[in-house]
């Protein structure tokens, strides 16, 4: 059976609210692209769906649709799980929210019940205006899916020059899109040097879990993680201290 | 403007239908708007006066408009929707086929296996390949049983409750496995190896014990699909009086009418093969496929079938470039000059022969690369494995062993210190030069595409 | 079945199809305008692209159903009884099209941009036709006929040039250099 959620109101919309960014399930890859307060607030993310298929696909797929999937490689999950967003879930049994890295369960499993519908992805307050970056690498520019992606976000103290709370989500590299919490915990607190950041991303390229199939070896994804998530972290905090 | 060219609103035909109104109504769609067919028509023996001018394609003005037709844009009235059930196993022995819960289907008009086939085989050059398999399975992409239907969806479904029961057989993927004595038979009992040719000339042994240095190495090249943006489509239809005619994509429609005709046994003078715009071809397009399965649905369901690949079918039901394994042995002077060239060719034809006797006997010809050797020996094989066919593709073989000679020249050029063109001018084919295999060439111009090159993107000028 | 109201190249229609009916069958099926291809069937080749409310879409990934209450445009809408869009005049011109299959898809995605964007660069043009294969002209043409197309929409609008040879011996090369053959 197939049910058309195309026109349900209340799962579309971006807003800001007192709980942070809310992005209805129904906004489609080209609207966040576009959208003034998604590029204000979350620009991570547009930079994200910006690499999402092409224009066509942009124009149809939706961040819910997206995130349901449940394929580790999605662009959309690395972006917002290193923000730390929430999604809410509603079914028959009423509405829950939960942390976006509880909603991945498993390669193509998410913690939807049969009967249940992604409403919303929230952003919240606290990540809003992070310094974050978004990297994805894969065989080509236009309309090929992730070998590997990486995003992170994080604050520096100017005072102390340190990393505060840095983020890093990597996918296509596990069964679901992951955090590498190694890595951010090696970072927390220390000076954001490029040594720091470089020792970070080998750090993450441990705690990838890549498989080998015909786009890539395994070995190849733990090399490309480590690059990446090495100069996702540069990007971030040349935003982050660009914008002190 | 803008507006204005994005509505198709006609006015003249509104106003020409609006008298009629109360008689007529206006159809359901009306067509969109239509322009004369301008083509140009060449006169025989005329020489165009192409050089030198801009010349546009006489058939992109409807392509640009939409009103180009393929055969997958053409409908007959009552016409059916074919699909193939395709084995999914590389080497079987098949044991049973039981389509009858595909036939009770409603809306199935017709299913076909390989006992149907009056002459189960066909290939351009060698006849080694099915129909439809009805014994054994020679590769994965092999048809089983096909079905023609009131929609593509049941097509779709029927194939699913087709049931067919394969007894596994060794198959073998690896074409140097594939050689050896012990290997499994693909087509048992004949040879692995189906196409051989050997080049000789001068004394290429000798040559290369007297060459101041010796080159080796090995140039591997993978599988490719055509990928044509349109699949492979064609539409079967007969006549009150018996004759076939189908609709298709195929490049070859005479050599394809001879096909078709010898495996439903029909004298040819009975099938009638209209080729249309093709929406891609690059060799994928050279020979028959499904047609013969398309007449044999029509003929039973007594209406006219389509069939249009699915883009899997496309890759891995429908020919490839040959994957080319590459042994190249060159002996050269300090000078730069190449004294002899030793090449072995191994082609990894897939489970049928297709275009590569061709493609074998043009890679052996250009093996050697556009330069004057004096001892040359090319040796090459195209041998069976249990795998998606290979056969023409763009080039037929040149473009595979240009990739070997042209490595290895660069190669050879770094070792000996000379300049990677200078080492091609050095060895490059003059006016008059002979091929290989004895053929005087006319209107060489090697050296001077190498020099317009060069001087175009600044090869001779100081590199920082 | 589903009940839909769907305005085509400016026409509206009512209709019925069943629910699992694509927007590109019920374009190439039921209303027989067959210039959106069938390549792929998974939203990758782009030559089914139609536009949607003025947005570029793969029209067999998208339900019918779901363009109920909108407008759609196929490359047969684009042209009108006056002449060709500038698009396609600029396809012809610059050979962009050549088996033609992924012409229509191409030409409409550029028109989406070109709708939006009236200048767009190179790059631009490059993301916008992502999403369209072609397997024998190159992309290279057809960036060259958007770039002209969009110059021919700011200035005057585009007649029907004519067909075959012209005496007009400038193909520009890179570089700016006159082609000819070889010396
Ligand atoms: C050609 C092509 C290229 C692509 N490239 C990329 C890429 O580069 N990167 C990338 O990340 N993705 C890519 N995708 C995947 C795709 O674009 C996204 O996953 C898209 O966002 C899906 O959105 P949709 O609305 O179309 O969902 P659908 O395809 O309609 O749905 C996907 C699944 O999610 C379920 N679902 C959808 N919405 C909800 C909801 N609100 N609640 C509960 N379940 C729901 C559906 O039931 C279905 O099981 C590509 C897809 C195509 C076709």
């Amino acid at each position: 059976m197939v049910l058309d959620i195309s026109r349900a109101a209340d799962m579309r919309g971006i807003a800001a609210t007192a709980d942070g960014l809310r992005i209805g399930a129904l906004v489609t890859h080209s609207e966040l692209v576009r959208s003034p307060l998604v590029r204000e607030f979350a620009p991570v993310l547009a930079e994200a769906a910006r690499t999402i298929g092409a224009v066509q696909t942009r124009n149809l797929g939706t961040l819910g649709g997206n995130l349901a999937t449940g394929v580790p490689s999605m662009d959309s999950g690395p972006a917002l799980l290193a923000l730390e967003a929430r999604v809410t879930v509603a079914g028959p049994r009423g509405t829950r929210t939960l942390a976006l890295g509880d909603f991945f369960v498993g390669p193509r499993r998410t913690a939807l019940a049969t009967d249940e519908l992604l409403v919303d992805v929230v952003v919240p307050a606290a990540s809003l205006g992070k310094p974050a970056s978004f990297l994805k690498f894969g065989l080509r520019k236009g309309q090929a899916l992730a070998l590997v992606n990486v995003a992170a976000a994080v604050r520096v103290d100017p005072d102390r020059r340190a990393f505060v709370a840095p983020r890093i989500a990597l996918g296509a590299v596990a069964p679901t899109v992951i955090r590498a919490p190694q890595a951010e915990a090696f970072l927390e607190g220390r000076p954001p040097t490029s040594e720091a950041m470089a020792e970070a991303g080998r750090i993450a390229a441990t705690e990838a879990r890549p498989i080998s199939d015909f786009r890539a070896s395994a070995d190849y994804r733990r090399e490309l993680v480590s690059v990446l998530a090495r100069r996702a972290l540069a990007a971030a905090c040349a935003r982050a201290q660009g914008a002190q | 403007m803008s507006d204005r060219r994005t509505v198709t609103e006609d006015p003249a035909l509104r106003e020409s239908l609006s008298g009629l109104e109360a008689s007529a109504r206006l159809p359901a769609t009306l067509p969109p708007a239509q322009f004369p067919i301008e083509t140009l028509v060449p006169e025989v023996r005329q020489q165009t006066p192409a050089v030198g001018q801009r010349a546009t394609r006489p058939d992109a003005r409807l392509h640009g408009l939409g009103q180009t037709k393929y055969i997958d844009d053409l409908a007959l009235p009552g016409m059916l929707h074919a699909r193939i059930k395709r084995a999914g196993i590389a080497a079987a022995r098949i044991v049973r086929i039981d389509t009858r819960a595909a036939e009770a289907m409603p809306g199935v008009m017709a299913v076909v296996t390989g006992r149907d086939v009056p002459v189960n085989s066909f290939g351009p050059s060698l006849q080694d390949q099915p129909v439809l398999a009805d014994e054994r399975v020679y590769h994965a992409g092999d048809g089983v049983a096909a079905v023609a239907a009131a929609t593509d969806a049941i097509a779709a479904e029927a194939l699913e409750r087709i049931v067919v029961e394969y007894a596994p057989l060794p198959a073998v993927l690896d074409p140097f496995e594939a050689m050896r004595e012990d290997a499994p038979r693909v087509h048992p009992p004949a040879s692995n190896v189906y196409a051989h040719k050997i080049i000789r000339k001068g004394d290429v042994e000798r040559a290369l014990a007297e060459a101041d240095r010796v080159f080796e190495g090995r140039w591997t090249t993978q599988m490719v699909e055509h990928v044509p943006i349109e699949p492979h489509a064609a539409i079967a239809a007969w006549d009150a009086n018996g004759r076939l005619t189908v609709y298709s994509t195929l490049g070859r429609i005479t050599l394809g009418r001879a096909d078709i005709a010898r495996t439903l046994a029909l004298p040819v003078n009975r099938v009638q093969v209209i080729g249309t715009i093709v929406g891609g071809n690059f060799g994928g397009k050279n020979e028959i496929s499904q047609e013969p399965v398309l007449a044999l649905l029509a003929k039973k369901a007594g209406r006219p079938v389509k069939g249009v690949f699915t883009r899997g079918e496309e890759f891995y039901a429908s020919t490839t470039r040959h994957p080319f394994f590459m042994d190249y042995k060159t002996g050269v002077g300090r000078d730069g000059r190449i004294r002899a060239r030793k090449v072995r060719l191994v082609l990894d034809g897939g489970a049928y022969c297709s275009w590569s006797e061709t493609t074998l006997g043009k890679a052996c010809i250009l093996a050697t690369g556009p330069y004057r050797i004096e001892h040359v020996q090319v040796e090459a094989f195209a041998v069976y494995t249990n795998k998606t066919v290979a056969g023409a593709m763009r080039g037929f073989g040149a473009p595979q062993v240009c990739f070997a000679y042209e490595s290895q020249m660069d190669e050879i050029a770094a070792a000996l210190g000379i300049d990677p063109l200078e080492i091609r001018l050095a060895n490059a084919f003059d006016e008059g030069a002979a091929s290989p295999t004895g053929q005087t060439l006319e209107s060489v111009v090697v050296k001077a595409s190498l020099e317009q090159a060069a001087a175009r993107f600044g090869w001779r000028e100081p590199r920082s | 079945m589903s009940a839909l109201r769907i305005t085509v190249n400016g026409r509206e229609h009512v209709l019925s199809a069943p629910p699992e009916t694509t927007l590109l069958a019920l374009l190439r099926e039921h209303l027989g305008l067959t210039g959106a291809k069938l390549g792929c069937d998974v939203g990758d080749c782009g030559a089914c692209t139609v536009l949607v409310d003025g947005q570029a879409v793969n029209a067999c990934l998208m339900l019918a159903a779901q363009a109920d209450g909108r407008s759609v445009l196929t490359i047969e809408g684009l042209a009108t009884p006056d002449g060709l869009h500038p698009l396609q005049e600029a396809f012809e011109r610059h050979a962009a099209l050549q088996c033609g299959f992924c012409g229509p898809g191409a030409i409409l995605s550029a028109k989406a941009l070109l709708d939006a964007n009236p200048a767009p660069t190179g790059a631009e043009i490059r993301d916008a036709l992502a999403g369209n294969l072609c397997r024998c002209t190159g992309y290279t043409k057809m960036i060259t006929a958007v770039h002209a197309a969009a110059q021919a929409l700011r200035g005057a609008g585009a007649e029907m040039p004519p067909l075959g040879l012209t005496a007009s011996p400038s193909i520009p090369l890179p570089g700016g250099e006159k082609g000819g053959g070889l010396s």
